[in-house]
Formats: structure tokens, C-alpha cells, sequence
């Protein structure tokens, strides 16, 4: 659970670094000049669509387990998470309303969800940075930096009891932030989490019912119409 | 917070489950047709106090080391991760809020041998298979609904299965 709360605090700053579709000039030298940069960029886009693989390395498995799917997000307040591979799951938030759903047996099953608070949560922080609010995030990391073919932002928790959990967070950014690469949650025991984004779309106008937490359009629908924005 | 509620909840079905089972069905552990070597990838809907949470999980198998779950929740935090030797010992690699040792031991053990080969006795009262890789299990407390995504045969590290290695 700690985890999974954590996870969503990388995904919140991954979303104010992807939220962007300008290009910077130079690499910034300095975490905060980064900072500032992000705080610009995450100000700028209004939506973004992108797709991810999530792999989860455990030392104890041979293979990471791999699932794929697509994130959305539109200003100011609404999320979807969709996992497309292995399986179809989708999360969906506004405000302080969460729903999932499953695919199961060619229909969709609205879940009477068991942690709805966690993913609460996680809506909120992602609102707060989609606004430029760094606060919570320079609060609760210390962060470091390095550049070079691409920028690292590597993210250490201030707090003794998250570090138990996670050890760092690092995001990935290409070298004039116009894109996320990956996201990469390290923990104590050498496992990792890794989400790698691409096909990123900004200033997207998302279809009717892409949020909608009744009745989520498909996602086939969502990517033709995404496709046709230049 | 919903954590804390949840477990002494689950410890209560645990009682609850073993006290009052459902009628039986038919079931045969000795129908599940698995590669003696394999990983087993599962997506798990477990219910119970009226709601649902969504549940991976990573089975690897081998007729002479036993068999590994390790239990996550979507975002790969790892809920529960259990060990079973082909003798039947169960060890508890790591347990969570959500799933006590307690409860690993007794059911969710228990419930891995049903469904994945191992148990002995021909049926069992609580698992439905619907299809070769549909499995309900339906307890008085909870009741899980199991659905193998991918068997990848081939075996798996001898690390896998090796109980002195139980997460601090």
C-alpha cells in the first residue's frame, strides 16, 4: 500500500515534467533551475495522452512482469490510468470521485473498489501538480540531478519509513524536457519498478466519455482520435 | 486506515470460513493440467466485506522445489508472497496488513493447492473451475475469482524456492 502510494507520488511528478510540449533551450544545470523549468512546463499543456510499459523487476524472477497500457490526463482535475496488457483494468479520477473498472468475459465491470482513499489521494496530488504546486514534492525528497543524453532527476524520501519502502524515485527526461522517458522506482532490495512512456500527444482533445467514471469510452476509440491530432 | 479495519475483518472470516463451509462442489486438483516447470500469471479479483480488490499474481511452479506466489496489487506492491515445498510445508515470505500469515497459512495456502495441483483429497468444497483458467473460490468471508492470463513454461530460479530466504 505504501508502495502504491508512493508510486503515485513519481507518477505526479512525472506528469508535471510530461505535461509539456515546449522545447527548452538548454539543460538546466541545477535541481532548481530544473525545478523552475518544471513548474514552467507543467503549466503550459492542457492534456496529454501517452503510453506506457510497466515492468516490474523482482531479483527473484528470471523475466520482469510487464504490463502496458495508456495514461490521460486533462487539466485541471481529471486521470485515467488504463492498463491494456495482460489484462484490462481502468482507473479513473476526478476530483475526489475514483472508479475502476475490469474487463472480464467481453464487458466491463464497475468495481465496488476496496481502496478508493488511496487513489483519492493520488487525484489530488495530481491536480496540485498539474498546477505547478512543487511544494509537496521538494517537502517530502531531497532531489538530485544529472545531465547529459538525458536528464535525471533522482528523488531520495526525506522520510526514514517511505525509504523502508522506496529507496529513490528517478525520472528521466530527455536533455530540453520535452519528453518523459521513464520513471524508475528503486527499492531497498535491489527490485524496481520501471515505467517507460511513449507516443506522448499534448493538447489533446479527448473524446466525450473518456473520463466518464459510468461509462469509460474504449480506449480504441480514445487512440483514433488522438491519432488524427497532428 | 481502511487496512487496519481490513485485517482483524479478514481474521474474523478466516473463523467465519472455517466454520460454516458452502455445499460442496466438484472440483479435482488432479484436473488442472500445468507443466511440471512453469510460471502461472493470474489477475485475481478478491471480494470480500463487500468490495473488491484487484489483485496480480505470479505463480512458479516445480513438481520437486514446490510452488511460489507472490501476490501484488495493480502497481506491483507485493501484498502477499508464499511459499509451499512439495512436501506440503508452507512458509510465509512476506506477509501484509491485508493478508496476515495467519491467513496465508491457512487459506491462501490451502486455496493454491486446490486450484494448482498438490492437494490430495479429490474434491474441493470451495473451488469452482469454470473454464481451464477460471477458477472460483468461494469461502463464507471471501470469495476470489482467479483467471490465468499466461502459463510461460520453463523453470524458474532455484532462489524461488528457497525458504531461507524470507524477506526482512
Amino acid at each position: 500500500m505504501k508502495l502504491f502510494t508512493v508510486l503515485f507520488s513519481g507518477l505526479l511528478a512525472l506528469t508535471a515534467v510530461a505535461a509539456t510540449n515546449e522545447i527548452a533551450p538548454s539543460a538546466p544545470a541545477d535541481v532548481r533551475t530544473i525545478m523552475q523549468e518544471f513548474q514552467k512546463k507543467s503549466a503550459t499543456a492542457q492534456s496529454v495522452y501517452m503510453e506506457f510499459v510497466q515492468e516490474r523487476v523482482l531479483k527473484l524472477f528470471a523475466e520482469p512482469l510487464k504490463t502496458e497500457g495508456v495514461m490521460l490526463i486533462a487539466r485541471p482535475d481529471k486521470i485515467r490510468w488504463e492498463t491494456t496488457a495482460p489484462y484490462q483494468t481502468i482507473m479513473l479520477g476526478e476530483k475526489k470521485n475514483v472508479a475502476q473498472f475490469e474487463f472480464n468475459d467481453g464487458k466491463w465491470e464497475k468495481l465496488k473498489l476496496g481502496f478508493p482513499q488511496a487513489l483519492e489521494r493520488v487525484m489530488q496530488q495530481m491536480t496540485a501538480m498539474n498546477q505547478g504546486k512543487m511544494d509537496a514534492m521538494t517537502a517530502d525528497f531531497n532531489i538530485t540531478a544529472t545531465t547529459g543524453s538525458e536528464t535525471v532527476l533522482t528523488m531520495t524520501p526525506k522520510n526514514e519509513t517511505v525509504r523502508g519502502v522506496m529507496a529513490s524515485l528517478e525520472i528521466h527526461l530527455s536533455p530540453d524536457f520535452s519528453a518523459t522517458r521513464e520513471v524508475v522506482m528503486n527499492e531497498p532490495n535491489g527490485d524496481l519498478t520501471r515505467i517507460t512512456f511513449h507516443a506522448e500527444k499534448y493538447n489533446v482533445e479527448f473524446p466525450a466519455g473518456t473520463f466518464d467514471q459510468n461509462k469509460p469510452l474504449p480506449v480504441a476509440e480514445i487512440k483514433a482520435a488522438v491519432n488524427h491530432v497532428p | 486506515m481502511f487496512l487496519k479495519f481490513l485485517a482483524p475483518s479478514l481474521l474474523a472470516l478466516v473463523v467465519a470460513g472455517c466454520a460454516s463451509p458452502p455445499a460442496p462442489k466438484q472440483f479435482s486438483p488432479a484436473l488442472t493440467p500445468f507443466p511440471s516447470e512453469c510460471l502461472v500469471v493470474q489477475r485475481v479479483m478478491f471480494n470480500a466485506i463487500g468490495r473488491q480488490f484487484p489483485l496480480n499474481g505470479y505463480l512458479a511452479m516445480s513438481d520437486t522445489r514446490g510452488k511460489r506466489l507472490i501476490v501484488t496489487e495493480s502497481f506491483g506492491g507485493v501484498m502477499a508472497d508464499l511459499l509451499i515445498k512439495p512436501d506440503g510445508t508452507v512458509f510465509v515470505m512476506q506477509s501484509s496488513r491485508m493478508f496476515p500469515a495467519h491467513y496465508m497459512r491457512s487459506l491462501m495456502a490451502t486455496d493454491v493447492q486446490y486450484v494448482f495441483g498438490g492437494e490430495t483429497k479429490p474434491n474441493h468444497p470451495f473451488v469452482t473451475m469454470l473454464t481451464t483458467n477460471h477458477f472460483v473460490v468461494e469461502r463464507t468471508g471471501y470469495k476470489l475469482d482467479l483467471r490465468i492470463l499466461e502459463t510461460k513454461p520453463g523453470a524458474q530460479p532455484d532462489s524461488m524456492f528457497d525458504e531461507t530466504l524470507v524477506k526482512k
